[in-house]
């Protein structure tokens, strides 16, 4: 007996991360376009289809058009479209069709999105079935979503080999706080994800305000100031940490976003992709400073979006420094990237030193 | 109150010493006016070089291993880096933070918790103080082998310490490679296997290197510790017996606990990690009266590590954790 199993697409989802909008709820998809946003949803809905092994014992439900429709031919799968939906589709569609998908008997819930598409999930379905939460918005902070697109196939596939299934948090991020460079999050409600706890990722822990904390911070800020390049221009990722960088050279910085320093001086606020790769152009020698996400250890593919796999791949690994404090580091199993190019996932795993401390290092493992 | 205290938090061994042991400790007390006598301590180095298979010459003593590796620290830091893996013994990491200039961490990550040997040898490239717990405390784990050390001590840049507190439980040793390797150092306690925690006698194995700088600690070892030791040495059988009850209790708990499904990792020490789903972990046991390490500093919130004690506490040790995942669920 094969598996029912739902499909469904936000096909805006991501879109704003490169373009530096932090989010793409509500109209905000419609700027995202303006902007030269490309869709992000497409290609990780390929990639986890792509990887799913056990495709001989599924049957997929899937939404129609970029919904789901579109991606599913090729795969090999026998799959129903469920649901209609106008040319502009909308956080309505989503919720009405993964409740008809339910209705219809699905046993496991596929979803791509973000933060947003997680929460329209939960108000349809609740934990009626289980879900596969597939990462590809801009704000991917709660525990429900998988790793990677690689990882979601693998999930699906222990759903299919008969795995348990136990809740994770849907996380209520408010996106015109997180535009306005203020991350507040409160917990939104719970969804059933099969358990397989190595392929989830963690929510993100909040940063931490302990006094060891910030001395450490503080500690990193100075080291990093200390021995920056004056000739080279650094491009300063999201996060307190790179705040106490900027704050140490008495700068202003945008706490979620990029901001670009060189000779001590700010070069750029708030850059999106286009402006990064603008300003790499210029520059022969250039690094990416970033922290990994509390809770987590993302340092790519989430939550700084405009560290695009090009802008990666211009830099080079070599050029990347990760910081932050033994708290935050010390809670990590591992770092992660998810950047949505498997290349540049790879280019970057392996291990890479993250600076805990004033000449103090810690080797972590990358994994994506 | 206290005595109602199970403490499974210092990877000590339940079981006292025999007799006989016990009697050589109450005599060093009745010189208690006097300081050590050299011959005393010329005895135990003889004794330990002895039981080590090495010549006597590269046995320092010390008051507990851990100052052997704080010494180590800070003699060969300067100039050096300070490499070691984490999660570590935490007196070395807190020594290395006081007294290094420069460190480098390797992080063991799980589910294996295994060193990458490669990533080993290219930060031990440039000179380096190499420190490894071996097997790693907390972890339980082996990490390095006896190729791994030959690759590692024929680079001259690098300085290597290996930690062996729970040789006797893991059975695995490199200190016959150290008369041929000046840059070589092993670290041992009898505080573990011979049931002496509460003498405090550790010692090095020590590579020409280091034996100078790490030669000065044997006349802080009281009377009363050495006389212990000489006479644990002269009857170190129920060392034998110790290891043997300590691994098949060891054993036992870690079946129960999987049993339980519980997330425990094999050890080849005489203590278990535990990953629980439920914070403060360390906090509930000792509500209980169960005292447990904690290991937030180190590791991930819901680590910690569990010293096997004797049957009766390691049976007070399951059902604890058993009723606190019934309350946590």
């Amino acid at each position: 007996m094969k598996k029912a199993i739902g499909l469904i697409v936000n096909p805006v989802a991501g879109m704003g991360g490169s373009v530096g909008l932090k989010g793409t709820d509500g109209e905000m998809h419609k700027k995202a376009l303006q902007l030269g946003a490309k869709p992000v949803a497409p290609n990780r809905t390929q990639d986890l289809l792509c990887h799913i092994e056990n495709k001989d014992r599924i049957t997929l439900f899937v939404a129609p058009g970029n919904m789901g429709e579109e991606y599913v031919e090729g795969h090999d799968i026998p799959f129903t479209v469920i649901g209609t939906v106008r040319s502009e589709t909308s956080a309505l569609d989503t919720k009405r069709i993964s409740d008809q998908m339910v209705n219809s008997g699905v046993e496991l819930l596929i979803f791509v999105g973000g933060d947003g598409t997680a929460r329209d999930i939960h108000d349809a379905i609740n934990s009626r079935v289980p879900v596969v939460a597939v990462p590809a918005g801009v704000k991917v902070f709660s525990s429900v979503f998988a790793v990677s697109a690689r990882a979601a196939a693998e999930i699906v596939d222990a759903f299919v080999e008969g795995v348990e299934t136990t809740e994770e948090d849907v996380l209520d991020i408010d996106e015109d706080a997180f535009r306005d460079d203020r991350l507040a999050s409160k917990l939104y409600g719970c969804l059933l994800v099969p358990s397989v706890r190595s392929f989830l990722q963690s929510g993100k822990a909040a940063s931490s305000v302990a006094r060891s904390s910030l001395e450490s911070k503080k500690e990193i800020a100075e080291y990093v100031v200390e021995e920056m390049d004056p000739e080279a221009l650094y491009l300063l990722g999201p996060g307190t940490t790179l705040r106490s960088i900027t704050d140490e050279m008495d700068l202003s910085k945008t706490l979620l976003g990029v901001d670009a320093v060189l000779a001590g001086k700010l070069s750029g606020k708030d850059l999106n992709e286009k402006a990064i790769l603008g300003l790499l152009e210029n520059y022969d020698r250039r690094k990416i400073v970033v922290t990994p996400i509390g809770g987590n250890g993302f340092i790519f593919g989430r939550g700084s979006k405009q560290f695009t796999p090009e802008v990666i791949r211009q830099v080079g690994k070599d050029n990347i420094m990760v910081v932050g404090s033994k708290d935050k580091v010390s809670q990590l199993d591992c770092l992660r990237v998810d950047t949505g190019d498997w290349d540049v996932d790879q280019m970057l795993s392996g291990h890479i030193e993250v600076t805990v401390g004033r000449k103090e290092g810690m080797m972590m493992e990358v994994r994506c | 109150m206290l005595r109602e205290t199970i403490r499974l938090d210092m990877n000590e061994v339940p079981y006292l010493p025999p007799r006989g042991v016990l009697e050589a400790a109450q005599k060093g007390l009745s010189s208690l006016n006097r300081y050590t006598e050299p011959q005393s301590l010329e005895r135990l180095r003889e004794l330990l070089a002895d039981y080590s298979q090495v010549a006597k010459e590269h046995i320092v003593l010390s008051p507990g291993s851990d100052l052997l590796l704080r010494e180590a620290i800070h003699a060969f830091a300067k100039g050096r880096r300070v490499v070691m893996v984490s999660p570590s013994f935490f007196p070395t990491v807190q020594a290395a933070t006081e007294f290094a200039t420069e460190r480098l961490s390797i992080r063991l990550s799980p589910p294996g918790f295994d060193l990458n040997l490669g990533l080993l040898n290219d930060v031990a490239s440039e000179p380096a103080l190499v420190i490894i717990d071996n097997p790693n405390n907390p972890t339980g784990q082996t990490l390095l082998d006896r190729q791994a050390v030959e690759t590692l001590v024929g680079n001259a840049n690098a300085l290597l310490v290996i930690d062996e507190a729970y040789y006797e439980f893991s059975g695995l040793t490199l200190a016959d490679m150290v008369p041929s390797c000046p840059n070589l150092a092993i670290t041992r306690t009898m505080d573990k296997a011979f049931s002496l925690a509460g003498a405090r006698v550790g010692y090095a194995i020590a590579g020409r290197t280091f034996l100078d700088a790490l030669s000065s600690f044997y006349a802080f070892l009281p009377q009363s510790s050495l006389l212990a030791a000489i006479e644990a040495l002269s009857s170190r059988g129920y060392v034998r017996r110790n290891v043997q009850r300590v691994v098949e209790e060891r054993e036992r708990v870690w079946r129960a606990l999987r049993e339980e499904g519980a997330q425990v990792y094999p050890s080849t020490t005489n203590f278990l990690l535990i990953k629980t789903d439920f914070p403060d972990a360390a906090n509930r046991f000792e509500e209980m009266g169960i005292l447990v390490s904690d290991l937030s500093n180190q590791l991930p919130a819901g680590f910690i590590r569990v010293s096997t004690g004797t049957r009766e506490e390691n049976d007070a040790f399951i059902s604890g954790y058993m009723r606190i995942r019934e309350a946590y669920d």
